[in-house]
C-alpha cells in the first residue's frame, strides 16, 4: 500500500516491527528491550523523553514530557492510569490504525514503557470500536502480553500488578478528546469535561491519569533504547524524529507515509505521493485532517513540523494531508467536513451544537444553489463569533476551517451564491 | 480496392425472372465468420488495461471510449442545484418507458431522463417484430435454444429463460396498453417466422411494430402521475456514496442551456441503449443519433462489469443508395417474407434466413471477391430482389411494408421495379452491462436494462429477441428498482469518488487523459455547448 523511499530511516513502520501480532517473532528482531531498561531506570526514560523533546502526535503537538512530569509527580489514588488513544476517527487520518494492526507490540511496549516511567499501573488501550482489524490485533496481542516475562517484570518493578485492559471507544469523533475518552471509560457518554482539574490531578475515577496517542506512545521504546539524540537527529531542523503523514485525495499513491518531521509538503506530495491524479495542478491541502486551516500552493515547500506549520497559521495536527487538485470544488468539500463537524458535535455547549449546524445548514445551502449572499455572510460572522466558545476543540476546528477556506477561496464561494441567481 | 461490378452495369444485367441458382448448404459457419464477419477484422479488438474488465477483449474503439478521462470535475458541481427521486431511468426508449411504467406502479417516484425526446431512440426503428411462443407448435424451451443457438451459446441461459417466459406476458401487457398488432382473419395474433426460429414466432405490426409499441408506451409514460419526464438531459456522470461503491444518483446536463443538476436517488436503471453512432470499424449505422454508447462508459467507471465488448451485430441489408439513406434498414421482415440476396452476377450466395452475423459475413465475402455491385470504393453492396418478391406476391410490398414503400418512393426508388442495394450495417451491440435476471449489475443500486445490457444474446442476437428483450427486463427491473428503493434509505453523500479511483487507475496505466467520455453525441453532431 504504502511504496517505500529507501533512503528514509523507519522507525515505526521498519519492517523489524511489522510482525502483527506475533510476539515470538518481534522478540527475535529485537522487541522488548525498552521493557528491561525502563525497569532498570524510569527516571532515564523519563530524562530521555524529555531531551527528545517528544510531542504529542494526536493532533496538540504538546510536550508530552510536560504531561508525563505531571502524572509522574502524583500519588496513586489509589491507581495511577495510562490511556492510550487510539479513537482515530478525523477523516483524512488512518495511521494508528496501520501501527495498531501492523505493529500492536511495538505500541505495547511503548505503553508499558511509559507506565513504568511514570508510575502507572493500569494502562487501558482505548480503540475506536470501528477499526475491527485493529482492535483484533490488539486482542490477541495483548493476551500474548499478559503470559509473558515482560508483564511480570513490570509488575515486580512497580510494585504491584500491572492490568492491560482494551477498550473499544463509543465510536463517536468526541470520544477522542482526552477527557471524553475518561468519560467513556468510566461508563458514561463521551461528554468533554470542563477543565481544570487536568486528567493529570483527576482523570479516570479521580485518578492521575496520562493519555497520548498511539503514535506518540510508539515512539517512546525507541527513544528508550536508541537515546534521545537519536530520535532528533531523524528529523530535519527543525523538526526532530519521524513523523507519520496520512497521505490521501487526488494524490496517485495515497498511503501512510513515516518521513523525518521536517520533510516539505512538496516532496511528500511529489516524490513520496507520485504527483496528483491526471497530473492536475495542486489546488489546496487540507493539513492535519479538516480541523486545521488550508494550505496552498504557495505553501509547498513549507517543512512539515509543529513550528514551521504554525508560522504558516496552519498546524500539523496528525499528520493528516488531504490534496486536493485543480477540479475539485472547496465549497462541495468544506461543506462535507463542516458536516461532519456538526454530525460529530456532542451537544453539550450550546455554541458548537447550533454553531455547527447553522454552519452544515447554510453551507449545504450555498452548496446545492440555493444560498444566498447574506447566508455567506453569516457564515464569516459565525467564524468570528465560534471559536473558543465551546469545552473542548471542535467548534474552533469548524470555525477555523471555514475561516481559512474563505480566506483562500472566497471567490468559489462568491460564485456558488452567484449561480443560484438569489443573491 | 476497386473490386466489384458496376452500379449501372449490374442494374442493366438485372432481370427479376432470371434463376438465381440454388445455394449449396453452409459448410462452414465459423471459418465464414472468422475470415469475413467484422468482429473479427485484424486489429479491430484490444485487451482493456483499466477497470473491472482489464484483460478482456474489447472492441478497439470502444476500449479507447471506455478508458477515458471523465467529462465533469467535482469543481463543476459547485452550485449544482440537487433533486431526489426514487427510480431514476437513464433512456427514453422502450426499454426505459416499460422500467419508469413498473416503477411508477409500485410506488416509487419515477425520474425519466432522456439524452433527446422520449422516444428518440432504436426501439422506434425496430421493424421486423417481437417474439414470443404463442403458437401451439411452438414452446418456451423451443424459445430458449433458439436463442442461445443463435447467440452461438455464449448467452447466460438463466437470463434467455427469464426472457422466453415473460414472452407471452409481455404481449398480454402491450396489449392491455393499447398495442396493436397484425390478426389473422379469425382474430389471433399473426405470427410469421424469421432467421434463426424454429417455429413462427414473430408477432408484428406491420413494419413498423417498434414505433406502435413506443407509441403506447410513450403516452402511458406521459399519462402517469409519478412519472416526470425531462428531456433533453443526458446523463453525462453516475454518482457514487463516499466510498465509490454504490450507485447514489447521476448528474443530468441539458442539452438546451449547458445547466447541470443532481439527481440524488437509490436505484438507477440506465436505459442508454447502443453505439451505433461510434462507427465501429468505420461501418454505416441503422441507429439515431443519440446511440453513442453512454451507457457502458458510465456504468464502467462506477465499477460494472460488462460482457462481449468484442461482438456486435451488423444488419445484412443497410440501404447503401441514396446516400442520405445510407446505413438505414430493409427489415428482415422482407426477407422473410420471401426476398432474395443476389449477387453482382445475378446469383443466390446464401440462405436468407441464416442468422444475421452468417448473412452478414456472406454479403462481405461477396463484396470482397469481386462478385459485389461498386458504386465507389466507399460504398459497395449486393441486390435485394424485392420486384422477384412482388412477382411472385403481387401487393406483398404495399401491403406489408408500407414504411419501407414510403421511405424509398421519397427518393425516387420503386422496391417493386427496381432492386434494393444493401450493405451489413451496424445496428446492436451484443453485449454490455452484465446483469442478473432483475436487471441489476454488480454495483448495487446500478440496473441496466435493454441494449445497454448484455448476456442474453450471446454473441449474436435472432431478430425479434430485442423488442422482447426491452419490454422482459424492463419490466423487470422497474419493479425490483422500486423495491430496492424502498428497503434503502438513501446515500449519505453523493459523490464522484469513483472517478478519482479511476483516474488513478488510468495513470498508473499510463493511459491519455486528452480525451473525455460520455460522447453525449456523435463528433458530427456537436456544436454549441458540446463542441470540444
Amino acid at each position: 500500500m504504502e511504496p517505500m523511499n529507501p533512503k528514509t530511516t523507519l522507525v515505526l513502520l521498519h519492517p523489524d516491527q511489522r510482525v502483527g501480532a506475533n510476539m515470538q517473532r518481534w522478540r527475535q528482531l529485537g522487541g522488548g528491550k525498552a521493557i528491561i531498561l525502563a525497569v532498570r531506570s524510569p527516571a532515564a526514560i523519563l530524562e530521555q523523553v524529555k531531551q527528545a523533546e517528544l510531542r504529542g502526535l494526536g493532533g496538540s503537538g504538546f510536550p508530552a514530557w510536560k504531561k508525563w512530569e505531571a502524572v509522574a509527580a502524583e500519588t496513586p489514588k489509589p491507581d495511577k492510569y495510562l490511556v492510550v488513544n487510539g479513537n482515530e476517527d478525523e477523516p483524512g487520518t488512518f495511521k494508528d490504525r496501520l501501527l495498531l494492526e501492523e505493529t500492536p507490540h511495538q505500541v505495547i511496549e511503548g505503553a508499558v514503557t511509559t507506565a513504568l516511567a511514570v508510575g502507572a499501573n493500569r494502562v487501558v488501550f482505548y480503540v475506536n470500536p470501528d477499526l475491527s482489524r485493529s482492535l483484533a490485533a490488539m486482542r490477541i496481542a495483548l493476551e500474548q502480553w499478559k503470559s509473558s516475562d515482560l508483564v511480570e517484570l513490570a509488575s515486580t518493578a512497580l510494585g504491584r500488578p500491572l492490568e492491560l485492559l482494551l477498550a473499544p471507544g463509543s465510536g463517536h469523533y468526541i470520544g477522542g478528546e482526552e477527557t471524553a475518552a475518561m468519560e467513556w471509560i468510566e461508563g458514561r457518554f463521551p461528554f468533554p469535561r470542563g477543565k481544570p482539574p487536568y486528567p493529570a490531578q483527576s482523570g479516570i475515577k479521580g485518578c492521575p491519569t496520562l493519555i497520548n496517542n498511539v503514535e506518540t506512545l510508539a515512539y517512546v521504546s525507541h527513544i528508550a533504547v536508541h537515546g534521545a539524540q537519536w530520535f532528533r537527529d531523524l528529523g530535519k531542523a527543525p523538526g526532530l524524529g519521524t513523523k507519520l503523514y496520512s497521505l490521501s485525495g487526488d494524490v496517485l499513491h495515497p498511503g501512510v507515509y513515516e518521513l523525518p518531521k521536517g520533510t516539505s509538503l512538496r516532496e511528500l506530495i511529489f516524490d513520496h505521493g507520485g504527483g496528483l491524479l491526471s497530473g492536475k495542478p495542486l489546488k489546496a491541502v487540507f493539513t492535519g485532517g479538516p480541523s486545521s486551516t488550508l494550505l496552498t500552493p504557495a505553501d509547498l515547500d513549507v517543512a512539515l513540523d509543529f513550528e514551521s506549520l504554525k508560522a504558516r497559521g496552519s498546524n500539523l495536527g496528525t499528520g493528516a494531508m488531504i490534496v486536493v487538485s485543480e477540479g475539485t470544488g472547496i465549497v462541495k468539500r468544506v461543506a462535507e467536513y463542516e458536516r461532519f463537524f456538526a454530525h460529530s458535535s456532542c451537544g453539550q455547549c450550546t455554541s458548537c451544537k447550533t454553531g455547527t449546524a447553522t454552519i452544515s445548514r447554510l453551507l449545504d445551502r450555498i452548496d446545492t444553489g440555493r444560498g444566498t449572499m447574506s447566508d455567506l455572510n453569516t457564515l464569516k460572522n459565525l467564524c468570528a463569533m465560534l471559536p473558543g466558545s465551546g469545552r473542548c476543540h471542535l467548534v474552533n476546528g469548524a470555525a477555523m476551517l471555514l475561516d481559512s477556506a474563505f480566506g483562500h477561496f472566497n471567490d468559489e464561494f462568491v460564485q456558488a451564491v452567484a449561480k443560484s441567481g438569489r443573491s | 480496392m476497386n473490386k466489384g461490378i458496376p452500379l449501372q452495369e449490374a442494374l442493366a444485367a438485372y432481370r427479376p425472372d432470371s434463376d438465381p441458382g440454388q445455394v449449396s448448404p453452409m459448410t462452414d459457419a465459423d471459418s465464414l465468420l472468422s475470415e469475413f464477419h467484422p468482429d473479427h477484422l485484424r486489429g479491430s479488438v484490444v485487451k482493456l488495461s483499466v477497470g473491472v474488465n482489464s484483460g478482456d477483449s474489447c472492441q478497439r474503439d470502444l476500449a479507447s471510449l471506455l478508458q477515458t478521462e471523465a467529462f465533469i470535475d467535482e469543481a463543476d458541481l459547485a452550485g449544482v442545484p440537487v433533486i431526489d427521486a426514487d427510480v431514476l431511468v437513464i433512456g427514453g426508449g422502450g426499454a426505459g418507458c416499460a422500467a419508469a411504467l413498473m416503477a411508477a406502479e409500485q410506488g416509487a417516484k419515477v425520474l425519466l431522463a432522456t439524452k433527446l425526446r422520449l422516444g428518440d431512440s432504436n426501439t422506434v426503428m425496430a421493424e421486423g417484430g417481437i417474439q414470443a411462443a404463442i403458437e401451439p407448435d411452438d414452446s418456451i424451451q423451443k424459445h430458449i435454444q433458439d436463442t442461445l443457438r443463435g447467440g452461438h451459446h455464449a448467452g447466460n441461459p438463466s437470463l434467455v429463460a427469464s426472457m422466453a417466459e415473460d414472452g407471452p406476458d409481455v404481449l398480454r401487457w402491450l396489449i392491455n396498453l393499447g398495442m396493436q398488432f397484425e390478426l389473422t382473419p379469425s382474430g389471433d395474433l399473426q405470427t410469421r417466422r424469421a432467421g434463426g426460429m424454429s417455429a413462427s414466432r414473430l408477432v408484428y405490426c406491420r413494419d413498423y411494430t417498434g414505433l406502435e409499441m413506443m407509441r403506447v408506451l410513450r403516452e402511458a409514460v406521459f399519462q402517469h402521475r409519478s412519472i416526470e419526464v425531462w428531456e433533453q438531459s443526458p446523463a453525462v456522470e453516475l454518482l457514487s456514496n463516499e466510498f465509490g461503491l454504490k450507485c447514489a444518483g447521476a448528474v443530468l446536463m441539458s442539452l438546451a442551456d449547458g445547466q447541470k443538476r443532481i439527481v440524488r436517488t437509490r436505484s438507477v436503471i440506465l436505459a442508454t441503449g447502443g453505439l451505433g453512432r461510434l462507427h465501429l470499424n468505420g461501418f454505416p449505422t441503422s441507429n439515431h443519433l443519440g446511440a453513442t454508447g453512454d451507457g457502458l462508459v458510465l456504468a464502467y467507471r462506477i465499477g460494472a462489469k460488462l460482457t462481449e465488448l468484442d461482438s456486435f451485430q451488423y444488419h445484412p441489408t443497410g440501404l447503401v443508395y441514396p446516400s442520405h439513406l445510407s446505413g438505414k434498414l430493409v427489415t428482415e421482415g422482407v426477407r422473410a417474407a420471401g426476398a432474395l440476396l443476389i449477387n453482382g452476377k445475378g446469383q443466390r450466395f446464401v440462405d436468407e434466413l441464416q442468422p444475421r452475423d452468417i448473412v452478414c459475413a456472406s454479403i462481405l465475402r461477396e463484396c470482397q471477391e469481386g462478385r459485389g455491385i461498386r458504386i465507389d470504393d466507399e460504398r459497395k453492396g449486393v441486390w435485394l430482389d424485392t420486384p422477384r418478391l412482388e412477382n411472385s406476391q403481387p401487393g406483398l410490398l404495399e401491403r406489408q411494408f408500407p414504411n419501407l414503400m414510403s421511405r424509398t418512393r421519397g427518393s425516387g426508388l420503386d422496391p417493386r421495379t427496381q432492386p434494393l442495394l444493401v450493405h451489413p450495417t451496424l445496428h446492436y451491440q451484443n453485449g454490455g452491462v452484465i446483469i442478473n435476471s432483475k436487471g441489476a449489475t454488480t454495483v448495487p443500486g446500478l440496473f441496466a436494462i435493454g441494449e445497454a445490457a448484455g448476456g442474453i444474446h450471446g454473441r449474436n442476437r435472432i431478430m425479434g429477441n430485442a423488442l422482447l428483450e426491452i419490454i422482459c427486463f424492463g419490466r423487470r427491473a422497474g419493479i425490483a428498482a422500486a423495491a430496492a428503493a424502498k428497503r434503502d434509505r438513501g446515500p449519505k453523500k453523493v459523490t464522484l469518488e469513483h472517478i478519482n479511483q479511476l483516474r488513478r487507475a488510468l495513470t498508473l496505466a499510463g493511459m491519455p487523459l486528452s480525451r473525455r467520455a460520455p460522447e453525449i453525441l456523435p463528433s458530427y453532431a456537436r456544436g454549441g455547448l458540446w463542441s470540444r
